[in-house]
């Protein structure tokens, strides 16, 4: 049942996983050979100071595009379900619907996970063969707080589509929006270190969005 | 019921709904439909078929009223009883982002006397091949796809939300042989609504017609087709002065010929026309469908 479950959701966002990956790795390469370019002009000495002295992380490049997967897996997700009210067909499935609501959005964020960690391996794996570990985890941390901004951004996009109010879609929508802004709010390396453990409370908290528009459907309350 | 079989499959009682805080949709609503029978709710557009399908599936919070499926409140059917019945919701919709052959798969895992053959035996008859995305699909083929999953499922109780919807004659008939088949064979109960009439004389064995706000009538439809009848005869008096004649229901007229229709025999009408003072001539009970009946429960308008 659950294989069943997770297969109609990888059906459903499997094209728009593939084009994310594509992309996300695109991108990743991208700031890669940028990084790689200014080592031959100048040397990575050079790198290494602007890293340490301006707090240039070199991945700016990547900054939105954690946000830009997350709402492209969450529309891809959810939106069929709500066309035609669907739904309806997924919620008469002979299976709790705490369990089917969880598998779905695990599916999703199992999906945004592997793009993430792609782009953090491809970012990563090439640093370290330029940088001390130190200055590669500054990187990395640096990345987490926009990975934050796409698991956000998924969990709302989720909650929105399977709303059934305009009202509440409003609400959820400048939510979102006042959530994924903070993630962006300080360009400085490793700005957000204090704040990982609470954002990735807030990321669990998220979770219960879809869980409410879920049983808002089940009363009735759609426009 | 009822894991026994010894009440009704879908019992209501008393339920009143509303659109948000305004127009009445029905008040104090309730029926029951027994197991083994085809019941048929019949209503306008808007006099709340759908609702209460909606509601029946759990996917709307009753304002007042309960209502029961295998002895279960809906507003918290348990996934044992989900998987007792099948749903067909108005326009055929189903995941119109699989293929035949993946939503088979996809549907199988969760019925444990799913019947693979019932459903590959509709899609031959359909020359569609299991890697051809539903999406693809004529409307007419897509009904088939979820009769196809309905007979596969093999629930105890089917219900049908317009089944009719976008369906050509052929599909509409093909649906309708291949639905009454099943459920007669298998002792099957199913509850449906369609907005095409005449289709449902052939399938169903009772019907609920509703009107704005309340029941019209809950029969075997055989019975109403005895009891209820309509009557012509030639008239020189208004429609209005027809309107008040007890004991009938949605009098016209076009012309001199004149139509009323009513519960009471041949004879009980004529008196009533007789002490209100109507003249008439050439007075006779014509023939009717179920759709004439409908129609002359719940008039034209």
């Amino acid at each position: 049942m659950d294989k069943a479950i997770i297969m109609k959701e990888w059906l459903k966002t499997r094209l728009v996983f593939f084009a994310c990956l594509a992309v996300t790795l695109a991108v990743g390469g991208y700031a890669v050979i940028m990084m790689n370019r200014l080592i031959q002009l100048k040397g990575v000495e050079h790198l290494w100071l602007i890293m340490l002295l301006k707090d240039n992380s070199f991945v700016d490049v990547l900054k939105y595009l954690p946000l830009a997967v997350g709402i492209a897996v969450g529309v891809a997700q959810m939106a069929p379900e709500m066309a035609q009210k669907r739904l309806k067909l997924t919620l008469h499935l002979p299976c709790g619907h705490g369990r089917l609501v969880g598998l779905m959005l695990a599916t999703g964020l199992v999906e945004l996970g592997a793009v993430f960690a792609a782009q953090t391996a491809v970012i990563a794996v090439w640093d370290f063969t330029i940088l001390p570990p130190e200055l590669v985890g500054r990187v990395v941390l640096t990345m987490l707080p926009w990975y934050f901004a796409g698991f956000a951004g998924y969990l709302f996009v989720s909650a929105i589509c399977l709303e059934g109010t305009r009202s509440r879609r409003v609400m959820l929508g400048l939510l979102g929006v006042a959530v994924a802004m903070a993630c962006f709010l300080q360009p400085a390396m490793e700005a957000y270190n204090g704040m990982i453990p609470f954002m990735l409370i807030l990321t669990v908290g998220l979770l219960s969005l879809s869980y409410g528009s879920i049983a808002r459907f089940r009363e009735g309350r759609q426009d | 019921m009822d894991k026994n079989n010894d009440g009704p499959v879908i019992s209501v009682r008393n339920l009143t709904q509303r659109y948000g805080r305004g127009r009445v949709i029905y008040s104090d609503l309730s029926f029951e439909v027994p197991r083994g029978r085809i019941l048929g709710l019949l209503g306008k557009n808007g006099t709340g078929k759908t609702t209460t399908i909606n509601i029946l599936m759990g996917y709307l919070r009753p304002q007042k009223g309960e209502c029961r499926i295998f002895g279960e409140d809906i507003t918290a059917l348990s996934p044992a009883t989900r998987a007792r019945i099948a749903l067909l919701i108005e326009g055929h919709v189903q995941y119109s982002f699989m293929t035949i052959g993946q939503i088979e798969r996809f549907y199988s895992a969760f019925y444990p006397g799913w019947r693979r053959e019932a459903y590959y035996e509709l899609m031959r008859k359909l020359h569609v091949s299991p890697g051809q995305k539903i999406s693809s699909m004529s409307c007419g083929q897509r009904s088939q796809v979820a009769l196809g999953l309905i007979l596969a499922q093999n629930a105890d109780l089917l219900v049908l939300d317009d089944f009719s919807l976008g369906l050509d004659p052929g599909y509409r008939r093909l649906f309708i042989d291949y639905l009454r088949e099943f459920a007669k064979a298998e002792d099957k109960t199913v509850f449906m609504t369609s907005h095409i009439i005449q289709d449902l004389e052939r399938l169903i064995d009772d019907c609920i017609v509703l009107d704005y706000g309340k029941i019209l009538t809950q029969m075997p439809v055989d019975r109403l087709l005895r009891d209820f009848g309509r009557y012509t005869f030639t008239t020189q008096a208004e429609a209005s002065a027809l309107a008040s004649v007890g004991g009938v229901v949605n009098p016209g007229k076009i012309k001199d010929e004149a139509e009323v229709y009513s519960f009471s025999p041949a004879a009980e009408v004529e008196a009533a026309l007789r002490s209100h003072g109507i003249a008439y001539g050439d007075f006779r009970r014509t023939p009717m469908s179920l759709e004439d009946a409908f129609i002359g429960l719940t008039g034209k308008y």
